[in-house]
């Protein structure tokens, strides 16, 4: 293909892409140094324990152990994290959730390794955990950290707080914890340097935010702290918090040796933070007609023992509560809690998944009780560009949203189950044999919307280089440098399309992520398209101004030409060509002179802070879609299978239409996955399923084709008017496939995943919220003024 | 790469079972602990994450004479290096050729054996639901000789020190057989509750077992004495209305033994009312007239 086939817009395959699929892409558990060590992590057992004492003397004692770290080795700060660094190292006096690392070994094997674990002698006095947010964050409720147990507590109110509608809905919804479930394990190469410092090559989101962490907690000044991605299997979210690379460096510098430290499947579930679980109450009100008067929430997020970015997911989980609809008077609260339960952070959909959930069975609810039709009732309501939403904020265009949730639901519905249908098509597959007779079809559908980049007033640029020069063989060749961790949403693609669209080349060199650029941010908040992409085209324009100026000079051009070289010259199929100057000379006669190198930072526009009734213009943009899912349930046993899902969705310019249906797909797997499976148990505060025997991913027999639609409409303030699309599909396909689970079996569902004994009559029901129809414990609220039930 | 259990654990490779069992005993006298390693899908996860750390390892791989089946007059052995891949496909037996294709992933069903069924003795496992329903026999080898024991006391005693699962032994089909299992996806689960049903026409009854809700596979005997003398043995068929009575006494049988540990997000009524259901449905499957008798083979 030529340079403009290869360009933006274009379905190119992933530069990685073969080597993943036949096996041979090198992952960071795949990497290993001559003489390396080999480092493994103890966990603490306990959710909530006193550490009375740690030996590491039998540990080290053993052959081949090289050393024992604990928190009396950290030589930099003690703590950690992304927003608030609460989180420690290595648990000192007190561990907060089991799984909580208290020491870490490095020696000549693993098994030696995990021999040396054994022998770390820890004694711990347990303490009773708490596990209930509602009850962390009420009165008398022991401080669990010295900051406290409440990460943030958010109070919007918006029009008349007090207007009500004359119909009204309401109830309580229960979200359990999602696990990112990449499928590489964390891991990192950490190489000692001469110079004192380290260099680590590792699997995550943000390098230079793993770097300043890194850095604070050795003591080191950053620059002598080098960090360079390495092959990233998935993350989802659960690579932004730092997990072993502090372990993993300390490990390194006292031993003076490569330590490769990484974590198997168990470790992996216990390691990162999982997805908030949330327990949310909802009240709906609307005219007769069906317009929304008022939405009322109330939103209790667990955010586990350490901040991570609970107080960043509350404020999205707040700030889209009311969903992306016109809703006049609002008052939506959102409370995150420290607990002894493992620590929640960012996950895929960042807060909004819950609420969709939440304001999706709403609004179902709302059209079954105005006798409206569920599609109906969305699109009367669906927010337009020029909207003022809850937060005060003012929606910018584009914003599809009524055409997103029209477009599905004109989609074809697939074709009922029959008897000629194999075996494996019912619900629960070969070995349930569901009763045809007892097989009933739901049809259900969900719209959202989901802010883009990151929010309130945060400044989160993007640095990248861009250099175009001769290869050895005279060959024009670009060459890319930016940190944007590529985690499989595949930056190393759409880097080199813009790259060669820009630059008018076919050979683009992307060189490794790491710390010797600026920072690209984090791989998350569906920005990286936006924000790194703008930033290598950036660069791109800037190389293409100063190459054009040069041969303009060069060619002794006007001084306006050399000027703005633009207005007279273009790159032109390998060409630079100036009709109105006469000038034509291939771009390897223009850079014989020497290369040509920029640097450029892009900035979104800036955002502001919400003000203390949650008020701003905390959002960049958003990116609406719908889902329209059709499952099938087998009645006695309460199984679900999903038939089909519909999705249209606000993509913006399509750089890659691969590469968006890849995102898009994953996205509606990962949302079907958290309505009928996945789901992180912890009793007590210990996980009981920490594997993939027990929790459960969705697999080819459980995803169907994904029937989907872009809708294009291009974001003016975005880079060739892209929109991220990673998470917007995540945030619908779970409420659709619970409205659609809802419509066959004919009863309100408050609970996800949904679990098949909530679909079946039962003597003994179980109700998901213990009876209780609110969020009941009101003094954990701080205002109890607020917390009446009318 | 490392040794899986480390660079002390001692491998015995045996090619027969002589061999095998010479170093079984080799290390009962030793004192040392060891694992056998056939299909390793559920060693080596336990290696991987240091759960099992033995002294030794004995691989069967190699032992050709534990992967042979054969059948008899009366009965079908097993040989305990038999993988749910070669019995899915078994037309002599088709209640275990139901059980496993329903297994695991294709991945676990080429490598998982008869054999690690038995020694792994997951409570929920499906082989040992349906080896309960078809009233097994295990045969066990040591360097003393050889014996059988009943499944449920193999189940209750286990192994011998120095003994190896040579195969299991089950009576030749005499009537229709299925095995239906539920579980958290559409394929690849692992069983959460599970129903054997095996119709015996020569001797006119029906054996049943539930998996998942008691402490181990549990036969659910008021209802198989309902289906003896209830089903029309003449022609092999029942109502639907025997079915639905079938299902409501093997609920109630399971749900009167001693139930396995709670699971927090499918409580122990909900897991009764299921195998309730599959019990039902696996005899109509077995045993309506319009279908019976069912090749298990499926649509």
């Amino acid at each position: 293909m030529t340079g403009r086939a290869r360009g933006v817009g274009g379905s190119v395959l992933r530069p990685d892409g073969l080597a993943k699929a036949g096996g041979t892409f090198v992952y960071a558990g795949d990497l290993s140094a001559p003489g390396m060590l080999h480092a493994r992590t103890l966990r603490s057992p306990h959710p909530r324990a006193r550490i009375r004492r740690v030996d590491t003397a039998a540990a080290l004692r053993i052959p081949g152990v090289a050393a024992v770290v604990t928190a009396v080795d950290v030589p930099g700060v003690a703590t950690y994290g992304l927003i608030v660094a609460d989180q420690p190292v290595f648990a000192a006096t007190e561990t907060r959730y089991a799984g909580e690392p208290v020491a870490a070994v490095a020696a000549v094997d693993a098994p030696t390794a995990r021999r040396a674990l054994a022998a770390v002698e820890v004694e711990y006095e347990p303490l009773p955990p708490l596990v209930d947010p509602e009850v962390a964050a009420g009165p008398g409720a022991e401080p669990l950290h010295p900051d406290g147990n409440v990460f943030r507590e958010i109070t919007l109110r918006h029009g008349d707080p007090d207007a009500v509608g004359p119909v009204v809905v309401e109830d309580s919804y229960l979200v359990g914890m999602q696990d990112q479930a990449f499928l590489a394990p964390e891991a990192a190469l950490v190489v000692p340097a001469a110079d004192g410092g380290v260099d680590m090559w590792l699997a995550t989101q943000w390098l230079h935010s793993d770097r300043e962490q890194i850095a604070a907690c050795l003591g080191l000044p950053e620059e002598l702290v080098r960090l360079e991605l390495a092959g990233v299997g998935g993350a989802f979210g659960g690579r932004e918090d730092v997990t072993l690379q502090v372990h993993g460096a300390l490990l390194a510098r006292a031993t003076g040796t490569p330590v490769r430290i990484a974590y198997d499947r168990v470790e992996s579930f216990l390691g990162h933070p999982h997805r908030h679980p949330a327990r949310m109450w909802f009240r709906h009100t609307a005219t007769e007609a069906g317009d929304l008067v008022s939405v009322h929430a109330r939103i209790i997020m667990d955010g586990g023992a350490y901040a991570s970015s609970s107080p960043a997911v509350i404020a999205n989980a707040v700030t889209h509560a009311a969903g992306p609809y016109r809703v006049p008077n609002a008052r939506l609260d959102g409370l995150v809690v420290r607990t002894n339960n493992p620590p929640c952070g960012a996950m895929r959909g960042f807060g909004v998944p819950q609420v969709t959930i939440g304001h999706e069975a709403q609004m179902d609810r709302l059209a079954d009780r105005l006798r409206m039709d569920p599609v109906g009732l969305r699109v009367r309501n669906a927010l337009q560009p020029g909207d003022v939403l809850p937060t005060g904020q003012v929606l910018g265009p584009p914003l599809p949203a009524r055409e997103a949730i029209e477009a599905v639901a004109a989609r074809p519905l697939p074709a009922a189950l029959t008897a000629a249908s194999p075996v494996t098509a019912r619900p629960g597959g070969r070995g349930a044999h569901a009763d045809l007779a007892r097989v009933r079809r739901g049809v259900g559908y969900a719209l959202a919307y989901k802010n883009l980049l990151f929010s309130e007033g945060f400044d989160d640029s993007s640095t990248a280089r861009a250099r175009l020069e001769l290869d050895a063989d005279g060959r024009p060749v670009a060459t890319i440098h930016s940190a944007c961790a590529e985690v499989g949403q595949g930056f190393v693609t759409v880097a080199g399309q813009i790259a060669r669209t820009e630059l008018g080349v076919d050979e683009v060199v992307l060189r490794p992520a790491d710390t010797g650029v600026g920072s690209a941010g984090s791989t998350s908040a569906s920005r990286q398209t936006w924000m790194s992409g703008g930033a290598v085209r950036g660069a791109c324009v800037a190389v293409v101004d100063r190459l054009l100026a040069r041969v303009a000079r060069r060619l002794g051009l006007p001084p306006e030409v050399v000027e703005a070289p633009r207005r007279a010259l273009v790159i032109t199929g390998g060409e630079i060509v100036g009709a109105e100057t006469g000038t034509r000379l291939t771009l390897a006669e223009a850079l014989a002179e020497g290369p040509v190198e920029a640097e450029h930072t892009f900035h979104h526009r800036r955002t502001t802070a919400l003000d203390a009734h949650g008020q701003g213009d905390p959002h960049v943009a958003f990116a609406a879609a719908a889902h329209r899912a059709v499952v099938d349930v087998d009645l006695d046993l309460g199984l679900v299978r999903v038939v089909s899902m519909a999705l249209a969705q606000d993509c913006g310019t399509v750089l890659n239409p691969l590469s968006l249906r890849g995102q898009v797909e994953g996205g509606t797997a990962q949302g079907l996955g958290l309505a009928v499976m996945e789901e992180l148990v912890t009793v007590d505060g210990v996980v009981t399923n920490p594997t993939l025997h027990d929790y459960l991913l969705p697999t080819t027999a459980d995803v169907p084709a994904l029937d989907f639609v872009a809708l294009t409409y291009p974001q003016p303030d975005a880079p060739y008017g892209v929109k991220g699309v990673g998470e917007t599909p995540t945030c619908t396909a779970t409420a659709a496939v619970l409205a659609a689970v809802r419509a066959a079996v004919g009863r309100d569902l408050r609970r996800v995943p949904v679990r098949p004994g909530d679909l079946v009559d039962l003597a003994d029901p179980v109700d998901p919220l213990g009876g209780a129809p609110y969020l009941g414990n009101k003094a954990a609220w701080g205002q109890p003024g607020e917390m009446e039930r009318g | 790469m490392t040794t899986p259990g480390g660079p002390s654990t001692a491998l015995h490779r045996p090619g027969t079972v002589g061999e095998a069992v010479a170093a079984l005993a080799a290390e009962a006298r030793a004192g040392r602990p060891v694992e056998l390693l056939a299909g390793g899908t559920d060693l080596v996860p336990a290696l991987r994450t240091g759960t099992r750390p033995p002294a030794a390892i004995v691989a069967l791989r190699r032992v050709l004479e534990l992967r042979v089946r054969g059948a008899g007059a009366d009965t079908l052995t097993i040989g305990a290096g038999v993988t749910y891949t070669e019995l899915a496909g078994w037309s002599l037996s088709p209640g275990l050729a139901a059980t496993s294709r329903v297994v695991g992933s294709v991945q676990i069903r080429n490598c998982g054996t008869v054999g690690g069924a038995l020694g792994s003795a997951n409570p929920r496992g499906d082989l040992l639901t349906f080896l309960t329903a078809a009233q097994a026999e295990v045969l066990l080898t040591s360097e003393d000789g050889s014996r059988a024991a009943g499944l449920d006391d193999f189940l209750s005693a286990g192994r011998l020190p120095g003994e190896l699962v040579t195969a299991v032994r089950v009576p030749r089909p005499s009537g229709p057989q299925t095995y239906l299992k539920i579980g958290g996806r559409q394929a690849a689960f692992p069983s959460l509750v599970s129903c054997a049903l095996l119709v015996d026409r020569v001797r006119e009854r029906v054996c049943c077992a539930v998996g998942g809700v008691a402490a181990r596979p549990w036969r659910v005997a008021e209802a198989e004495r309902l289906a003896a003398a209830d089903v029309d043995w003449s022609t092999g068929t029942a109502p639907a209305a025997l079915a639905r009575r079938f299902g409501e006494l093997a609920a109630a049988g399971v749900r009167a033994a001693s139930p396995l540990g709670e699971d927090p997000r499918h409580p122990l009524e909900y897991r009764v009312h299921a195998a309730g259901v599959l019990a039902a449905r696996a005899f109509a499957r077995c045993l309506t007239a319009r279908s019976a008798p069912r090749r298990e083979s499926a649509p």
